[in-house]
């Protein structure tokens, strides 16, 4: 019996939880999101979703191979990347942009970097500004939910349906015919650029006429990349990741009160001409950015003050390129940017022992 | 009624599922004496004992066997009455292995008994002892911290004026899963305890006494409040219910949440005037100060699900694992580990002939089931930075900085994030998802840099 013993240092005990949880975790949160982007886009959105996380594991599993390391797909790290990669991707993304997305995103942002624990931009998000450099209108064309049929533009709010229907256009892509429309953010961009040219006409659209969009932003009937699309699935997934302490509250906390703050700010001096905060908070990438991307703790900082700060900066960001910037969504630029400085905010919020700094060292 | 739920507690820490149910209910019994016993020279902090005996003289139970003439050490003394067989090498829990006396046990003579509350009750008066008796019997009794530690006890409560201590704090918290050992003292020695509570109280000169237990432990909690109330108010003594959570008994931890005193990095609890003892201690300091017997028996509880019986155990110091193993009816087929301590800051130890030591409240038996198959397999993947062990650190470190940076022998940068302030308690450890033992990459770097130093002094 003797043989059997082993020893190694204290403790001798661990709570049962592992990498793999904590990524298994992530998916089951996930999961209302991935539902509702079936919904509301069908097919497209499962075959976008099984080619990314499909390629993101053939990735893995052939950096792995070439590296002479053991197999590391267990951790399903590689599922999860693939996922969010999808969910940042519009519907009708084509399968080759998958495949060079999900490879970009596994094998120059995390395996050059050195692997799971060691890339400094988050995987999903890098890949997706690859993406979005490469191909600028594959990645801006956003099709009509499936639940909305031309049918319903018919309601009352013709005007700017009327708008709406004067930006779509019918894109031919491999099998189907899809009617594309301006997402909630595309509108109010507009809006916002229309606003600033003197003399607007009627024909122009106006801030105050996305009120109409905020319920269906906030339930998904919109248009956006998969993951964009429903605050709700988002919001029961981010809670669940609360609860089962995937992520702690800080960073979702950070990002969504100061983007609410920021919005409101600009929505306080000018009505008019910036839509109101909730709208911004429901609408596109805000949510899965403040509950699954800017949380990604390989890229976010260590300490709880450090979450504050990262998650802040983020918020404010994002409303800086949505409020101020060229681009209608600013998530990927704004996740980007604060990765690039984490290793900073973790160095700047260095712990300061319960016993506060020795006097000598 | 007594209030039995702790109010206090301190930021950070675990819960690890404290499994007290083993040995917590079984009444502290005395072992049948074993045949040999070794008893190791360095079983404290501080200078190691050299051995006052030579091969094959006799030695009596209670004479004293070894010594040093450090400041910072305590003497060593004979369990039983025997023949020395042989000074050599022995395997030493925590430091591998060191110099100890291995005697062999005279045929008779030779009964342990228990001290049994004997000569203690509520009308014992601390008073009749000068100080300097107290500290003395202290001194020559041997008597080191019996919770983990082992810091030489006289070093802690004899007057010193530059650091006056106005507050003795008394740790029994036990929060150290399986271990029931204290619990056990206090239950069936409570006058024995509470008397070496007061008498350290009147050597250090603490005019308050606060003892601190978990809420976890409610009978404990009643009993002491009970008996401290049969005092009748002779000292200021205080029973303070602090919340179950790990490491509760952390010294500087207890002084948070009991005392809401934060102690400076870098510096011990006498210098904001708070002396802190452990259960056994003070149950042994009342032995060695009223009946004059040094500190040679203690009390170890044997828990785990690999052990065939577990309980609470009176034995000499000096028993070798492999004989406690067979009194408790021997090791299970599963057992995966045997750890001298509890599981959060034991020593795995894989030579059953290790002797018990002054410091090994526990002995805990671990299955594969309980150690975890990561732990037990030893896998460990790469950090993925999710913080958790900063949020559990109660000392606000940063461990997994610390743990990369020795893992890289970059001292400087273990040391910039306040490496040695680390107490080793293992939550970041327990808690980590890549099961990366942070804790055993801090403590190899506190060992290199001590190397260091002697090299470079």
């Amino acid at each position: 019996m003797l043989s059997k013993i082993t020893v190694s240092p204290a403790p001798h005990i661990s709570q049962k939880l592992s990498t793999q949880r904590v990524m298994l975790d992530v998916l089951i949160g996930l999961l209302p999101a991935v539902v509702a982007a079936v919904f509301y886009f069908r097919l497209r959105a499962a075959l976008v979703m099984a080619i990314c996380v499909v390629s993101c594991m053939v990735s893995e599993w052939v950096c792995n191979v070439i590296r002479k390391k053991p197999n590391s797909l267990g951790d399903l790290s590689a599922v999860v990347t693939g996922l969010i990669l999808a969910m940042s991707l519009p519907p009708q993304a084509p399968w080759w942009m998958c495949v060079i997305g999900s490879g970009f995103a596994i094998i120059i942002a995390k395996m050059l970097f050195g692997g799971l624990g060691a890339n400094i931009f988050n995987p999903a998000m890098a890949s997706r500004a690859f993406l979005a450099a490469s191909f600028g209108a594959l990645m801006t064309t956003w099709t009509v939910p499936a639940t909305l049929g031309p049918v319903q533009y018919k309601g009352q709010e013709t005007r700017v349906l009327a708008a709406i229907h004067a930006e779509n256009c019918y894109e031919s892509s491999d099998e189907q015919v899809a009617l594309t429309q301006a997402t909630p953010l595309a509108w109010s961009k507009t809006a916002q650029k229309a606003n600033n040219v003197a003399g607007t006409t009627q024909a122009t659209p106006m801030i105050g006429e996305l009120e109409w969009m905020l319920k269906p932003a906030f339930y998904g009937s919109v248009g956006g990349c998969l993951g964009e699309t429903s605050a709700l699935a988002l919001l029961v997934g981010g809670v669940y990741l609360l609860v089962r302490r995937t992520i702690t509250f800080h960073i979702p906390a950070a990002v969504l009160i100061a983007a609410a703050v920021f919005a409101g700010i600009f929505y306080l001096v000018n009505p008019d001409k910036y839509a109101n905060p909730a709208f911004h908070l429901v609408s596109g990438g805000m949510l899965i950015c403040a509950f699954f991307i800017a949380t990604d703790p390989v890229t976010a900082p260590l300490s709880a003050k450090g979450m504050w700060i990262f998650g802040a900066g983020v918020g404010a960001l994002i409303m800086l390129i949505r409020l101020v910037g060229e681009y209608p969504e600013g998530v990927m630029y704004a996740i980007l940017i604060m990765n690039a400085v984490t290793p900073l905010i973790d160095r700047a919020c260095k712990l300061v022992p319960a016993g506060g700094k020795p006097h000598v060292q | 009624m007594v209030e039995i739920r702790g109010k206090y507690t301190f930021p950070g820490g675990t819960h690890p599922p404290d499994n007290k149910h083993f040995s917590e209910n079984c009444p502290i019994e005395s072992v049948p004496v074993p045949k040999q016993v070794a008893v190791l020279l360095s079983q404290h902090l501080g200078a190691v004992c050299v051995s006052t005996v030579a091969k094959k003289d006799a030695v009596l139970a209670g004479q004293m066997i070894g010594k040093s003439d450090a400041f910072v050490s305590a003497p060593i003394h004979s369990p039983v009455n025997g023949t020395v067989k042989d000074i050599t090498l022995l395997p030493h829990p925590v430091i591998g292995r060191t110099m100890g006396i291995v005697i062999d046990v005279d045929a008779d003579n030779n009964e342990i008994k228990q001290p049994v509350n004997g000569g203690f009750d509520n009308t014992f008066n601390p008073g009749n002892y000068t100080v300097e008796q107290i500290c003395k019997a202290v001194k020559e009794g041997g008597i080191v911290g019996m919770g983990g530690a082992g810091f030489p006890t006289r070093v802690k409560i004899e007057p010193n004026p530059a650091m006056p201590k106005e507050i003795l704090l008394i740790n029994a918290c036990e929060c150290e899963p399986f271990i029931t050992c204290d619990y056990r003292v206090m239950l069936e020695w409570t006058w024995q305890f509470l008397a070496g509570v007061r008498l350290a109280a009147r050597a250090a000169g603490c005019e308050k006494i606060r003892i601190g237990i978990e809420d976890n432990k409610p009978e404990a909690i009643e009993v002491i409040t009970n008996a401290v109330e049969e005092l009748g108010g002779m000292d200021d003594i205080q029973v303070v219910p602090v919340k179950t959570k790990y490491p509760q008994g952390g010294e500087r931890q207890l002084i948070r949440s009991v005392l809401g005193k934060t102690v400076p990095t870098g510096s011990i609890p006498p210098t904001i005037g708070v002396c802190v003892l452990n259960v056994a201690t003070c149950a042994a300091i009342a032995e060695a100060v009223v009946n004059n017997h040094p500190l040679t028996h203690r009390v170890v509880s044997v828990a785990g699900c690999a052990i065939a019986k577990p309980g609470n155990y009176y034995v000499p110091i000096g028993m070798r694992v492999e004989d406690l193993i067979t009194h408790c009816g021997g090791l299970t087929e599963t057992s995966a580990k045997v750890v001298m301590g509890g599981p959060m800051m034991g020593f795995a130890i894989a030579d059953l002939s290790t002797p018990l030591t002054k410091t090994s409240g526990a002995l805990t038996f671990l299955t594969k089931a309980a150690v975890t198959r990561a732990k037990y397999e030893k896998q460990q993947t790469p950090c993925i930075r999710c913080g958790r062990c900063l949020s559990v650190c109660p000392e606000h470190l940063n461990p997994t900085k610390i743990a990369h940076a020795v893992k890289h022998f970059r001292m400087d940068i273990a040391q910039d994030y306040y490496m040695s302030a680390c107490i080793e308690c293992g939550c970041c450890s327990y808690v980590c998802p890549a099961n990366i033992e942070i804790t055993g990459y801090i403590k190899t770097g506190k060992l290199l840099q001590a190397r260091a130093k002697k090299r470079l002094g």
